[in-house]
């Protein structure tokens, strides 16, 4: 055997391994069959038709893509965000991109040694939408930091920056953020996506309608959240351009509704279409788990929809002129007081980090609540009940009846998992079509 | 007029070769022969088809030394009924069409798969 025939052989073998096991025999026998093939281009040409399967079944043309796909955003994510060399600030800022970064690529890989890859289109779609949102919000980061690090040399300006701001040195670019707040954002940032590669991953027995019920609450959520704040997150005084009078009383009720009402029904809806046969106690269990996985997936959504538009909006707004006429269109607003409100604006945008932490905690929790709701009874592992003391467990079976017929009180089986004969082994979540 | 056959013609080609010696396991360089497919094409047919329990595949017992063992295939009893019908159905396609182009007055430009013009 030629040493060019040993690197193929060899290549051939490595490249087998990136079919899935129960495809690989078929791309080790193309790579058997061509010894069979003549010599030269004929067995050249089998090589490469069996290179072309291992990478249709190895799914590799996706892989690549999506790949190909994050390099380009995170490269323009990153080119968009990195600061120049004149602000003295630069460095935290670069820091912070190059983990942030580092963080996309990384976690992705240690979640898929541990828990699996993405389970479904679901988490691969609940994924893509986390990442344009973290990419996303990386260059209005750095033009919100550039605009709060740019004091205005003088007039009216600098006494606004003064009021709002406390005194600065006149004309120089200092810098808002160290690497304190940066830390915060990146530590923020990092669980975010820890807790949604785990919820989306193979081996964590979330069902895909069970993400899809939390990402359509928490879209609701995230809309409701950013008409009531737009520009930073200001309880105190909230800058609503689009909201006025009783209309921002009736939105902001229907975010604070929302805020504990969409990952509870969320959380109900998704433990209600959860079963799993023949066995309540894995039920009960699995119920408990879907509710949270909803409520937690319906705060993160919800927690980054409002990240992304309110930082997206209030950077638009320090640097774009347009973007301010839009929002201040027909209002007597003077350029002192637009001014005044891109700073306050810009200073409250780091709060809505701050949501991607408490919005997830309260979806679990009330989602938690949601599936009580919905399974006032769930049996446990026990036999008991919650709350209380180890009950006898579960009720003898009926007797089958004699004529092959069904009890008359018998329970419909609300789901069922391929059949009769199907038998799960874990409590994986079986969803039902109610 | 014929039904359309579930089958590619690449597909069809490939359960041809099978059923011609339906009960022996071939070789996928010699079906590559026989149908003049490439390994690109011709795996991924066998892989659907074996998906489909219509192909039996299994790896040769004794190899030749000095050799890696190969891959064998043949159809199975579903296989051989759908191919029988695949191919009788084809067969008949092919005979229907070519009379359909035969016939004298047929219009020509039908027979390029060009749709005639509506005469009110």
């Amino acid at each position: 055997m030629s040493w060019a025939s040993r690197i193929a052989t060899a290549a051939g073998r490595g490249a087998v391994r990136l079919v899935p096991a129960d495809r690989r025999d078929w791309a080790e026998a193309v790579w058997a069959e061509a010894h069979e093939v003549p010599t030269g281009w004929p067995r050249l040409a089998w090589r490469a038709g069996g290179l072309g399967l291992i990478a249709e079944e190895g799914q590799m043309a996706r892989t690549i893509g999506s790949w190909l796909l994050f390099a380009v955003a995170a490269g323009a994510a990153a080119w968009g965000a990195w600061p120049g060399s004149p602000v003295s600030h630069a460095a935290p800022v670069q820091g912070g991109i190059i983990i942030t970064l580092a963080l996309l690529v990384c976690l992705p890989l240690l979640t898929r040694l541990v828990l699996g890859s993405p389970a479904n289109r679901a988490a691969r779609w609940l994924r893509a939408g986390f990442y344009v949102a973290i990419l996303a919000v990386m260059p209005a980061q750095t033009a919100i930091r550039l605009f709060l690090g740019a004091d205005p040399r003088s007039g009216i300006d600098r006494h606004v920056f003064d009021v709002i701001q406390g005194p600065g040195v006149p004309g120089t670019v200092s810098g808002s953020s160290g690497w304190a707040g940066e830390i915060a954002i990146l530590v923020f940032t990092g669980c975010s996506l820890v807790v949604l590669l785990a919820l989306t991953a193979r081996r964590t027995p979330v069902a895909p309608a069970t993400l899809a019920i939390g990402a359509g609450a928490g879209l609701m959520l995230g809309v409701a959240m950013y008409a009531i704040s737009p520009l930073g997150l200001n309880v105190k005084f909230p800058d609503r351009p689009w909201l006025h009078g009783s209309a921002a009383d009736t939105v902001g009720t229907l975010a604070w509704i929302l805020l504990f009402g969409a990952p509870l029904v969320a959380g109900a809806l998704a433990g209600r279409r959860c079963s799993v046969e023949d066995d309540p106690a894995k039920a009960a269990v699995a119920q408990i788990w879907q509710g949270i996985a909803a409520g937690v997936v319906s705060g993160g959504v919800g927690a980054a929809f409002v990240t992304v538009l309110g930082a997206g909006t209030t950077a638009l707004m320090v640097s774009s002129a347009w973007v301010r006429d839009l929002l201040y269109h027909g209002q007597h607003v003077t350029a002192s007081a637009v001014y005044g409100r891109e700073l306050y604006a810009s200073q409250d945008v780091p709060a809505y980090f701050l949501l991607l932490f408490v919005f997830p905690f309260i979806g679990l929790i009330m989602g938690l609540i949601g599936t009580g709701i919905a399974n006032p009874n769930p049996r446990l592992p026990d036999g008991g009940r919650p709350g209380g003391p180890p009950g006898p467990g579960a009720p003898e079976p009926l007797p089958a009846p004699p004529d092959g017929g069904r009890h008359v009180d018998a329970e419909e089986p609300t789901v069922l998992a391929g059949g009769a004969d199907a038998r799960p082994t874990s409590p994986t979540p079986v969803l039902a079509h109610h | 007029m014929g039904s359309r056959s579930e089958f590619s013609p690449q597909t069809l080609a490939v359960l041809a070769a099978l059923s011609g010696q339906a009960s022996a396991w071939q070789h996928g360089y010699a079906l590559a022969r026989e149908t003049g497919l490439k390994s690109g094409t011709l795996y991924p047919i066998l892989i659907r088809l074996a998906d489909r329990g219509l192909v039996e595949a299994c790896w040769q017992d004794e190899p030749t030394p000095g050799r890696p063992r190969r891959h064998l295939y043949r159809l199975s009893a579903a296989g051989l009924a759908s191919a029988t019908t695949a191919l009788a159905e084809a067969e008949l396609a092919a005979a229907e069409r070519a009379a359909t182009t035969a016939r004298p007055g047929a219009d020509p430009r039908r027979r390029r798969g060009v749709a005639a013009p509506v005469v009110p």
